[in-house]
């Protein structure tokens, strides 16, 4: 772990030097109104789409504004059937340099810093799940489509500022839909066993 | 439907990945299932060796019994969920039996004790902290001075030498102790060759093994090896095969597998012994020809009561083979000559010369003090000589007989500890608990024989908290302080057993000690060092032992395939699993002979008392005709007044007629007759069998070694002892149904279905090589999240065994012997599957590879599928087994790749589906194809024989393919027209063909 967690420190420092070219020309940032990151303050989150996190984790600021890979946090999802939800000490890898930026940002992340010192992981809402009588490989999935696969079923998460669904992952057409059009297995025991 | 039923209830797949995540989750659930709210609880720190969904394997060894198999735990997301066999262990090779497989519900166990105990004044336990309870043993053993006794029941090992090492700073006495010790073996050895160590048995090159009462197969000795061995001699190999007689009263399963059975009465046996010695010396010309010369075939015919040319032809064969092997010294044959017959054996491998072929001192184990010396130590405790008892890893109040009084002398005992993780009868019985970690969750180690130095770790966060006791030791030991605390002076048991181990580590200690956790331990070639017999040896004269009592049966207590020497009893697994000979579960049982059972007027099931000068028992009646009619047998290993939910009040236990007397340093088992009265009482023998007779279906078919060397078919052999042609189906109907099948054929290579890269998964069996041992059972249902369904339910005949083992009889009528024939059967994923039709929500089905699908979402619970199945290999959830099966923490065992079923939802085998979709989708990660072998279901894993193979039937290099092309393979059931995938290849039995009545057709 102790790898991951100097290549984050690594990152921290260079994502904050492009943060810092970011803020330079602030103004002309391409990004859609909508999304907007420092538009946006926990208290809106109620507002948004999706449930509400204990911490407002901004997925449209780490893989859209900093453009980090999916697989970057998720990094089991290409080598195991679970995509694993990233461990706090890889939260802490960046965010042990990365206080946030502004007001908003520095007060989550300072609930994540309190969680960290407090030993007590941070309780997500979970929001994507196939039934108990499924499985579902994430690794076959990266395998076939490649590492951008992960938005043939999440959305574009690099614009979501909280996280919602956009397929109804639960829903067993969804995933035949995709089997017929790409011609691949539809047996019954490739996933229901 | 499936879904729904679970939906208030916390969702176990989610639970289960959120406990991926973490190790400690919360789940909630709301609705209907696309609502769900659940939790995701990340780690805090992930560890670097655990990735979520892959499973992480630890070698460890296991602790059920004294043999000390090298296994590995397959864990996932930090909880054990399987345990097979250490591929790399010499002593197992990778395989591991029903019992070892169990150890998992020990770790899992819903009564385990959580916290240290101290008994109050009112009886009951109160919880303590480990401080207090510490401080409370430091005391104790500093006022006992050096009245401080221990009984260890672990091996040896560091943990032995350290709590051995600490009673003795005390100057007290270790006592080291297991039940079923082969005290008397190690006894006959001292007296033989002058040495009491055990020597390890070859049983893979004996040509003819004779076993005196010995259970090989099933609980004595290294019973992994020896049935390896065993496949591996007395299977069918290349036209020949090794031949095996037992020889004792009762015929359990290692005598099911002899191609003979000589019944001769317990303590009898010995004779027979110095026959085959005399016939051997004196084929061998042998110096002890002389001394054997007056054990004539007359004479031994006339003190055994067999018929003297059936002697002489055994003898015949036994001194005509070379190697041979005999062995004896299992309980079934521990009556008070039991030394004698040792004694006998050991001249008679002398004679044939298999010492350094098939008898191999030098290579097995050391023996432990055993019962005399802990019967010593009860006297001691009886006189008041004890002030401080340790029991560890032992249950004397329970596994030694009432009679002795045991319970009494212990209660004089001032202060008893036990280390017990579960409350049993000595637990019960002690002033303080102090729980041991399980095997899975400590530093331990075990040497259970010269060069095999096994290793255990901990594998996961302790499932109750608990201590090892070799910290405990340490921690009160710096509590004695003075010489205790510096010569135990160790920060924690694992640095000492790292100190212990660096004696012998080649090398850098740290990747020493890497490499060998990782492979289990080090093993390393012993040299083997055989002894000479000692003069006179020879010149034995067996007495005939005696009995307690006069009546009219001798008791024959057996050790219980799945419950050993009691300890499996809290294990559901084990519960549930079949008795291979009697297919009884969750109860004890009574066997009489069914001519013994009609002249006493009883039948199955009738409550019998059994009454020896010790104490009488009662218990039902099972009609078994493979035991003389002068002997009742009963397995051991029930009946435990303690001991959690599962064993408590379950059963009699058998020890309870025994006598304790010892006399000899051993507990004589067979020594005891007993009387029978019939009572009015009536109980339903809770088996799981249907008709125990084939009926001429064919279903095992076997063949002789003749025929079978001859390359013939089991029909072909069938006709040539002149069976009458048999045509499975007439000329016509066969043109017929082969069209109907080509026609189904064309019909599958609609759409999408199978091409011919697909591949088509299939199995083949060889029931030479299966022993009946049952460990596939016990696998399938680690693997596959299969109930426990109990007693209550299996008398309505609802297990859910998606693998069982057939026991079919033949013969034991009109003179004929009695036969055992054993076959696994598991769902045969038939071609032309009849369940597959008549679903009417298609969730019966066959997929492109061959399988026959179940689909449990869709199943409705009809059950048409099962009315339809000619091979009964489907179960259906008539309750929620769901929530009732596995109460907490047995649940963390279930095995996430695998759905657990809801009520009303038909299973079965799915060939390990789970298993060949994690090998593809591994192959497919890799970008390579699937290698022949990269898949092993959990059945054929476990098979301590190997008798099971599976592989893609497509590919003409598999295995699979090799071994149904074999002219011994044919498959169940043929004329039903449903070709399934799994190829039986017939067992060959040494004996000479008999000649066929015209009207029977299922003994070919």
């Amino acid at each position: 772990m102790h790898k991951r967690f100097l290549i984050g420190l690594g990152m921290v420092t260079s994502v904050a030097l492009g943060a810092l070219a970011l803020t330079s020309r602030d103004t002309d940032a391409q990004q859609p109104a909508a999304t907007l990151p420092a538009a946006l303050t926990a208290a809106d989150s109620a507002a948004l789409k999706g449930p509400k996190q204990p911490i407002f984790f901004r997925h449209d600021i780490h893989a859209g504004q900093l453009k980090m890979e999916c697989q970057y946090c998720h990094y089991t999802a290409a080598v195991s059937t679970e995509p694993g939800i990233p461990s706090m000490q890889t939260c802490m890898g960046c965010h042990l340099a990365v206080a946030g930026k502004d007001s908003t940002n520095r007060a989550e992340i300072q609930k994540l810093r309190t969680a960290w010192n407090e030993g007590t992981p941070v309780e997500w809402v979970r929001i994507h799940s196939v039934a108990r009588h499924v499985r579902f490989p994430h690794s076959q999935h990266i395998k076939a489509l490649g590492p951008n696969a992960c938005a043939s079923c999440h959305g574009n998460v690099a614009r979501m500022s909280q996280v919602y669904q956009v397929q109804n992952v639960n829903n067993m057409g969804f995933c035949i839909n995709c089997h017929i059009e790409r011609n691949v297995t539809r047996d019954c025991t490739a996933c229901h066993y | 439907m499936a879904d729904q039923q679970a939906a208030d209830d916390v969702d176990r797949r989610q639970f289960l990945k959120v406990l991926g995540v973490t190790g400690v989750g919360t789940a909630a659930l709301t609705g209907c299932s696309t609502d769900r709210v659940a939790k995701l609880v990340p780690y805090m720190v992930q560890d670097e060796n655990q990735v979520p969904g892959i499973p992480t394997v630890y070698a460890s060894t296991c602790t059920e019994c004294a043999t000390g198999c090298g296994v590995h735990v397959i864990t996932r997301e930090g909880r054990a969920i399987k345990l097979e066999g250490n591929p790399e262990h010499p002593v197992n090779a990778g395989t591991l039996c029903s019992r070892g497989q169990a150890g998992l519900q020990a770790l899992y166990n819903p009564d385990r004790i959580g916290a240290p105990l101290a008994k109050n004044a009112a009886g009951g336990f109160d919880e303590i902290t480990w401080e207090d309870a510490i401080a409370r043993l430091a005391a104790r053993l500093g006022q006992a001075g050096n009245r401080v006794a221990a009984i260890n029941g672990y091996g040896p090992s560091t943990f032995s030498q350290l709590l051995e090492g600490m009673v003795g700073q005390l100057g007290g006495t270790t006592v080291s102790w297991q039940p079923f010790a082969r005290e008397a073996e190690s006894r006959a050895n001292q007296r033989t060759f002058g040495r009491d160590d055990l020597p390890a048995y070859d049983f893979g090159v004996a040509r003819y093994i004779v076993s005196f009462g010995a259970d090989f197969l099933e609980t004595w000795g290294p019973t992994m090896e020896q049935s390896r061995g065993f496949a591996a001699s007395h299977g069918f190999n290349d036209g020949t095969m090794a031949r095996h007689v037992y020889v004792g009263p009762r015929m359990n399963l290692t005598g099911a597998n002899a191609d003979e059975w000589l019944d001769v009465a317990a303590g009898s046996e010995v004779f027979v012994a110095l026959l085959l010695a005399r016939a051997a010396a004196e084929a061998k010309g042998s110096p002890l020809a002389g001394d054997l010369a007056r054990w004539t075939a007359a004479e031994v015919s006339a003190r055994t009561g067999i018929d003297a040319a059936r002697l002489t032809r055994i003898a015949n064969e036994f001194a005509a083979a070379t190697p041979s092997l005999a062995v004896a010294g299992g309980i079934a044959a521990q009556h008070r000559g039991a030394i004698d017959l040792c004694h006998a054996v050991n001249l008679a491998n002398v004679a044939a010369g298999n010492l350094g072929q098939t008898v191999n001192f030098g290579l097995g184990s050391t023996p432990t003090a055993g019962y005399g010396a802990v019967q010593g130590l009860f006297a001691r405790m009886e006189r008041g000589e004890v002030a401080v008892a340790i029991v560890h890893e032992a249950n004397p109040l329970y596994a030694m007989p009432k009679s002795g009084n045991f319970q009494a002398s212990f209660a004089k005992v001032g202060f008893k500890v036990s280390t017990a993780n579960v409350m049993d009868e000595t637990a019960a019985a002690s002033d303080l608990i102090l729980p041991n970690l399980h095997a899975l969750e400590r530093w331990d180690d075990s040497f259970s024989r010269p060069g095999v130095r096994s290793l255990m770790q901990p594998v996961m966060t302790p499932v109750r908290p608990g201590m090892h006791t070799g910290d405990v030791l340490l921690k009160v030991a710096q509590a004695l302080g003075g010489s205790a605390a510096a010569n135990f002076a160790e920060p924690s048991f694992e640095a000492r057993l790292q100190a212990a181990w660096t004696v012998g580590a080649t090398g850098d200690f740290p990747t020493f000690w890497r490499t060998s956790l990782a492979r289990g331990g080090v093993f390393l070639p012993a040299v083997s060092s055989n002894p000479t017999l000692v003069d006179g040896a020879a010149a034995l004269d067996p007495a005939a032992p005696a009995f307690d009592g006069d009546a009219e049966f001798t008791f024959l207590p057996y050790p219980s395939l799945m419950y050993h020497d009691g300890r499996g009893a809290n294990k559901p697994w084990l519960l549930e699993n079949p008795d291979p000979m009697t297919k009884i579960t969750w109860q004890s049982w009574a066997e009489l002979h069914p001519e013994t059972a009609r002249r006493l007027d009883v039948r199955e099931g009738e409550i019998i008392e059994l009454t020896s000068p010790h104490g009488a028992i009662r218990a039902q009646v099972y009609l078994f005709h493979g035991i003389r009619e002068d002997t009742i047998g009963m397995p051991l290993g029930l009946g435990h007044t303690e001991y959690g939910r599962y064993a408590k009040d379950r059963g009699v236990n058998a020890l309870d007629l025994l006598g304790a007397a010892d006399g000899q340093g051993y507990l004589p088992y067979v020594a005891t007759k007993v009387s029978v009265t019939k009572t009015p009482g009536y109980r339903k023998v809770a088996k799981t069998e249907g008709n125990p007779r084939q009926l001429g279906r064919g279903i095992i078919e076997q063949m002789p070694l003749v025929y079978a060397a001859q390359g013939m078919t089991p029909e072909q052999a069938y006709k040539a002892a002149g069976g009458e042609t048999h045509e499975i189906n007439p000329p016509r109907e066969r043109e017929a149904i082969d069209g109907w099948y080509e026609a189904q054929k064309e019909g599958w290579k609609l759409g999408n279905y199978a091409d011919d890269a697909t591949p088509k998964w299939a199995m083949a069996v060889d029931l030479s090589r299966c022993t009946g041992c049952s460990a596939c059972v016990t696998a399938c249902y680690a693997e596959n999240n299969i109930p426990t369904v109990g007693e209550e339910q299996i008398f309505k005949g609802r297990e859910m065994s998606w693998m069982r083992i057939e026991r079919y009889w033949e013969g034991g009528e009109d003179g004929a012997p009695i036969e055992a024939r054993f076959a696994p059967i598991m769902c045969q994923h038939c071609d032309n599957a009849p369940c597959e039709p008549v679903c009417p929500v298609y969730a019966a089905y066959h997929t492109p590879d061959g399988l026959n699908g179940q689909v449990y979402n869709r199943c409705v619970g009809t059950r048409y599928c099962s009315n339809n199945c000619p091979f009964k290999v489907r179960y259906y959830n008539w309750l929620k087994y769901n929530e009732s099966a596995w109460p907490e923490p047995l649940n963390l065992q279930l095995n996430p790749e695998v759905t657990v079923r809801a009520r009303g939802v038909m299973e079965k085998c799915t060939f390990c589906v789970q298993r060949i979709r994690g090998a593809q989708h591994k192959a497919r990660l890799e970008d390579r194809p699937l290698k022949d072998g990269e898949i092993v279901p959990a059945c054929a894993q476990a098979c301590p024989s190997k008798a099971m193979t599976f592989g893609n039937i497509k590919d003409p290099e598999a295995k699979v393919v090799q071994w149904s092309r074999d002219p011994r393979g044919y498959t169940m059931l043929e004329l039903t027209n449903v070709r399934p995938a799994v190829t039986y290849l017939a067992k060959v039995v040494a004996q000479e063909p008999v000649v066929h009545a015209a009207d029977e057709h299922g003994g070919h």
